[in-house]
């Protein structure tokens, strides 16, 4: 049976008159349950701020690495050596096990070719998909849910959620998203119970506004306040012996698993991790950035505990708008950079590897003679995890314009 | 009338304006500040300058600006050193922070390092009494850090700060315990009155306030001190959280500034500019050196000359901090590689941050043209330029030892060994580049005009930027006279920023605004933290920005909070701003006329009325009273209306 998204809504705006539940919703919150396992879905991680790669997986085995690093370089004795030539930072000793059961996979010197160092225009062209070309207006993860084998047919409220008080060009777009800075909060006037013709009444209010921008958001949302109610998931405890880090991070990942496991039929989940942009003393193994790795890794960990059987269906991409210069600055941290690292973690992964090729750090290899070179195009990597999330056949309608040359073969 | 014809008949009409426009607009460009085609009407025109050069138009206002004139108004607005503000001062004078320097700031409300310095005896501790106190209390709160440091080493974890997964019953009890034994004690302490209850708390050993504050809740600590003046509640916080009163002061300025200074353009422009040359409060020593920022660099200038802004701003204190620049060496300066007398080995060489985003975001754009070239050299002339003892408060000082000597090339031009002049001529050079005059007057223009401004409309201050040496207050002018500016598409047509809502409310309401940390965590919710934007690019000004479910779902929340009263340290008297009556329709109207100055669609309207008189909703049975009208929830609706989304 096909509910569609408008028949739904004449439904949803009967309720507004003062009528009871209206099954509409609730139909729909069971057939996302039915769908909800076995269903495949992606988490796209945004650290923003442009991480700094080299000192996140390390190439302890170049002699060059440490030479540019004097001062934030991690020790040999401290990395977590991954295969005699990576290895993790202290920091991130989290996701070891995930990388020994074969659920972490790395991919190294990858980023956006394009040779911006502006933070805003390389996270822009990141999101947007088309590195270059500013004229795209939706975002590449937005267009991925268009280009699914059922489209935007079959859009439940809450298949695409954004952890965060905005909506990120990376899911804007025609296809419905939402976003949510607490899953608590979500609702009008959410705790006091008589609040509900408040509710009603801007429901109606927006629904028959004809201010098009506002108008289609907010059908959005009450569609989604409605069935976050229905399959009512507050007081959400994670799975026994999972505590996520304190801190922003960690609360949208907890967030994220409590409404995967309400079963609302999340497809597409992002969050990002801001902090990244290390100029001054980034700290080698203690430091700056080893405390936002324990917070980052911690969270992710925690994660994929926390979703237990449903991991398996799940991959988290992580990637960041350009890496760091591969020496170190004149105060103690590193400057804009270009490639980076990218995680990919999940069931379907074929962890416990490092992809793509090893450009090298030697001042003939570095990009400009300044930053590590760029070997993967992070929509290669895009292509294969949302391709196989998602069921899309054809990657042109996501990175329009992008040859791929080829799959890495991440996903088994 | 057929069809033919009306379509015949406005392409007429349409060909007879489009031969006449130039005429108007030539012949009114002589005058002063009126507008050429007849777009607004006189009374959308004072709504739209309400709505456009304010945080939003107040009680009466509209009739206020149509008295003195739209133009006249305008020009009042341009030069606010005339306007009269002592009501506002008034407001602000309980809050000293705002009148302090950076370092008397640190001295009176000590960071960390500085409450170290004193643990460690480098530092003397001070001898005013209250003073003293604030000290005395911070040392208490890091050696109990460093207790709990250990404590948790040994895994004997704080009760107060355990999330409920991880504790036992037995835990959970005593946690309780604790709780009702604050709560027994706040209500002795609520008996005394509000000079007796602050000396009281003040006088407790730092240790036990320490312990009292934690085991109460949000609430019970907010009904403690919500009847105490600015001044008890800032001595009670000191002694917590020196830092919060610093940062809290600073955010009650904003607030109230926007809410209720009389120079409203200034108060825009102010934060135009601010989030234009954006540093984040969050960033170490920045959360003592924001406050000088906006009050002495970038207020006097709001209106200023561009040249003398980006000056100011790059020899700020919290500009230097918060792009690095302050730490940047010449790789070959007499400083470099020499040892710091701390014995921490030395900084030795540049650090880009600055030099890239000046061109990038404050002056150029990021398609300016420039290269990663330039942005190396912009950072080797601007070596030197540093702080002194930023996290005492100190201010900017130029070292010579730590300047990169020799030429640098920046843009195509050379500049010679000059020392500190290198950067004041690089930055006067990049505020008169083309390509900063573009950039900003876009920028301005999506401020205050539409998300994707007419060409024609940038273009015309373009110009004017170049013929005025880059002066705002001109280039403003520029976009007031423009038709572009007063065109009925214009009207409303701009979904307001989360600020710009949220005060825009407080304004319309004409509310009491006492305390605005409840304002200043809804924007929080809403996306929008009052200095809280990390990233160095600020805040968006485009709809996009701000139109998602859960930021939308916060604005409904927070106009109902508003307008039933639930916001706390926000108080206004719907009754009196409905009328007399209580009537609904009644009611209804008045308050739609006030709030929005009538501006409310039929739908709206209608749905409102449904939701006053409609049994299903208001629960009334056919032989029940007449309820009364609920006058702060129909408020609370208007506000949070898709119409009131929009200036």
């Amino acid at each position: 049976m096909a509910i569609t998204r408008r028949i739904f809504m004449k439904s949803g705006a009967m309720t507004v008159v003062g009528m009871a539940a209206v099954p509409g919703f609730l139909t729909r919150a069971a057939m996302a349950a039915e769908s909800g396992q076995g269903q495949k879905r992606l988490v796209v991680i945004f650290q923003r701020g442009a991480a700094d790669g080299l000192n996140i997986v390390v190439p302890h085995g170049e002699a060059a690495y440490y030479a540019m690093r004097p001062t934030i370089g991690i020790p040999k004795k401290d990395v977590i050596d991954l295969d005699g030539f990576f290895g993790l930072h202290p920091g991130m000793s989290a996701l070891k096990p995930l990388w020994d059961a074969k659920h972490l996979a790395v991919v190294h010197a990858a980023g956006s070719p394009d040779p911006t160092r502006s933070h805003f225009d390389a996270q822009d062209f990141m999101e947007s998909g088309t590195p270059g070309l500013k004229s795209t207006q939706d975002g590449w993860l937005n267009r991925a849910l268009a280009a699914t084998s059922t489209g935007n047919a079959a859009s439940a409220p809450f298949r695409a959620v954004a952890l965060g008080t905005a909506l990120p060009r990376i899911l804007s777009g025609s296809a419905p998203a939402l976003a949510m800075g607490s899953v608590n909060d979500f609702g009008v006037a959410p705790r006091n119970p008589q609040a509900q013709p408040l509710a009603n009444t801007f429901e109606s209010m927006y629904a028959g506004s004809v201010d098009a921008v506002l108008h289609g958001t907010a059908q959005e949302t009450f569609e989604a306040v409605k069935m976050l109610k229905a399959a009512n998931p507050g007081g959400y405890r994670p799975a026994a012996g999972v505590v996520y880090p304190k801190g922003r991070f960690g609360d949208a990942l907890k967030q994220t698993a409590q409404l995967v496991k309400a079963n609302l039929g999340v497809q597409v989940a992002f969050t990002d991790v801001g902090g990244w942009d290390h100029h001054v003393n980034e700290g080698a193994s203690e430091g700056q950035l080893a405390n936002l790795l324990k917070e980052f890794s911690g969270s992710l960990a925690a994660f994929w505990l926390d979703m237990g059987a449903l991991a398996e269906e799940t991959v988290v991409v992580t990637m960041s708008e350009f890496g760091r210069t591969a020496r170190e600055n004149g105060t103690r941290g590193t400057d804009h950079g270009h490639a980076n690292v990218m995680l990919v973690m999940g069931g379907g992964v074929r962890g416990g590897k490092v992809y793509g090729r090893w450009p090298g750090l030697g001042v003939e290899q570095l990009y400009e003679e300044r930053d590590l070179a760029l070997t993967t195009d992070f929509r290669q990597v895009i292509a294969e995890a949302a391709g196989r999330q998602l069921g899309i056949g054809r990657m042109e309608m996501v990175f329009p314009g992008f040859r791929n040359p080829g799959s890495l073969h991440l996903l088994g | 009338m057929s069809r033919k014809k009306l379509v015949y008949g406005s392409l007429a009409l349409l060909m007879v304006l489009c031969c006449c426009l130039p005429l108007i607009a030539a012949k009114h460009k002589k005058e002063k500040l009126t507008t050429p085609v007849p777009q607004m009407d006189e009374r959308e025109r004072a709504i739209h300058a309400l709505n456009r050069l304010t945080f939003g138009p107040r009680p009466g206002e509209v009739e206020r600006v149509l008295a003195v004139g739209v133009d006249k108004w305008i020009a009042e607005q341009l030069e606010p050193g005339k306007i009269n503000d002592s009501a506002l001062e008034a407001r602000l004078a309980p809050y000293r922070t705002l009148r302090m320097t950076a370092a008397e700031m640190v001295e009176n409300f000590p960071p960390q390092q500085v409450l170290k310095a004193v643990a460690e005896g480098k530092m003397a501790m001070p001898k005013d009494p209250q003073l003293k106190a604030v000290y005395t209390a911070g040392l208490a709160r890091i050696s109990e850090k460093k207790e709990k440091k250990n404590a948790k080493a040994a895994e004997n974890a704080d009760l107060l700060e355990m999330s409920p997964e991880e504790m036992t019953a037995e835990m959970k009890a005593q946690r309780q315990g604790a709780r009702d034994h604050a709560r027994a004690r706040a209500l002795d302490l609520m008996e005394l009155a509000p000079e007796a209850r602050t000396q009281s708390l003040a006088g407790m050993d730092a240790d036990e306030r320490r312990g009292f504050w934690r085991a109460l809740s949000q609430d019970d600590r907010e009904r403690l001190t919500a009847d105490m003046t600015p001044l008890q509640r800032e001595l009670l916080l000191s002694l917590e959280n020196p830092v919060a009163v610093v940062n809290g002061e600073l955010m009650q300025g904003k607030l109230l500034r926007a809410a209720y200074s009389e120079r409203q353009l200034q108060e825009v422009m102010t934060d135009f500019w601010f989030n234009h040359f954006n540093v984040y409060l969050g960033k170490g020593a920045d959360r003592y050196l924001v406050t000088a920022y906006e009050r002495d660099v970038i207020r006097p200038l709001a209106l200023g000359k561009f040249r003398e802004l980006l000056l100011a701003t790059a020899k700020s204190p919290a500009m230097l901090w918060y792009l690095d620049n302050w730490q940047s060496v010449g790789p070959n300066s007499q400083a470099a590689g020499r040892a710091r007398p701390n014995g921490k080995p030395a900084a030795q060489g540049l650090n880009e941050n600055y030099a890239r985003e000046v061109m990038e975001l404050h002056t150029l754009g990021v398609n300016g043209g420039y290269s990663q070239k330039d942005v190396t050299e912009l950072a080797r002339v601007l070596t030197g330029w540093t702080l002194e003892e930023p996290r005492l408060g100190g201010g900017y000082v130029f070292r010579e030892a730590r300047h990169e000597p020799g030429d640098k090339t920046v843009l195509g031009r050379t500049f010679h060994e000059n020392g500190e002049r290198e950067g004041v001529a690089a930055l006067e050079m990049l505020a008169r580049e083309p390509a900063t005059a573009r950039f900003l007057c876009t920028k301005l223009a999506q401020r205050f005009v539409s998300d994707t401004p007419p060409k024609a409309l940038v273009e015309a201050m373009v110009a004017t930027f170049a013929r005025s040496d880059g002066d705002t207050r001109e280039v403003l002018q520029t976009m007031l006279r423009s038709q572009e500016f007063w065109e009925k598409s214009a009207y409303r047509s701009k979904v307001k920023t989360p600020l710009e809502f949220a005060v825009s409310a407080v304004r319309a309401t004409g509310a009491e605004m006492t305390r605005v940390q409840s304002v200043s965590e809804a924007l929080n919710r809403m996306g929008m933290p009052l200095y809280g934007a990390q990233p160095p690019t600020g805040y968006s000004m485009r709809a996009e920005s701000w139109v998602n479910s859960g930021a939308l779902l916060s604005r409904m929340n927070f106009a109902l909070a508003l307008g039933t009263g639930k916001l706390q340290g926000v108080r206004f008297d719907a009754a009196k701003l409905a009328g007399a009556g209580s009537e609904a329709g009644a009611v209804q109207k008045a308050l739609e006329g006030t709030l929005l100055a009538g501006g409310v669609s039929g739908q709206t309207h209608e749905t409102i009325a449904r939701q006053l008189t409609d049994p299903a909703v208001t629960g009334r049975k056919l032989d029940d009273a007449p309820k009364p009208v609920n006058q702060g929830a129909v408020a609370g609706l208007i506000l949070g209306s898709p119409e009131f989304q929009r200036r």
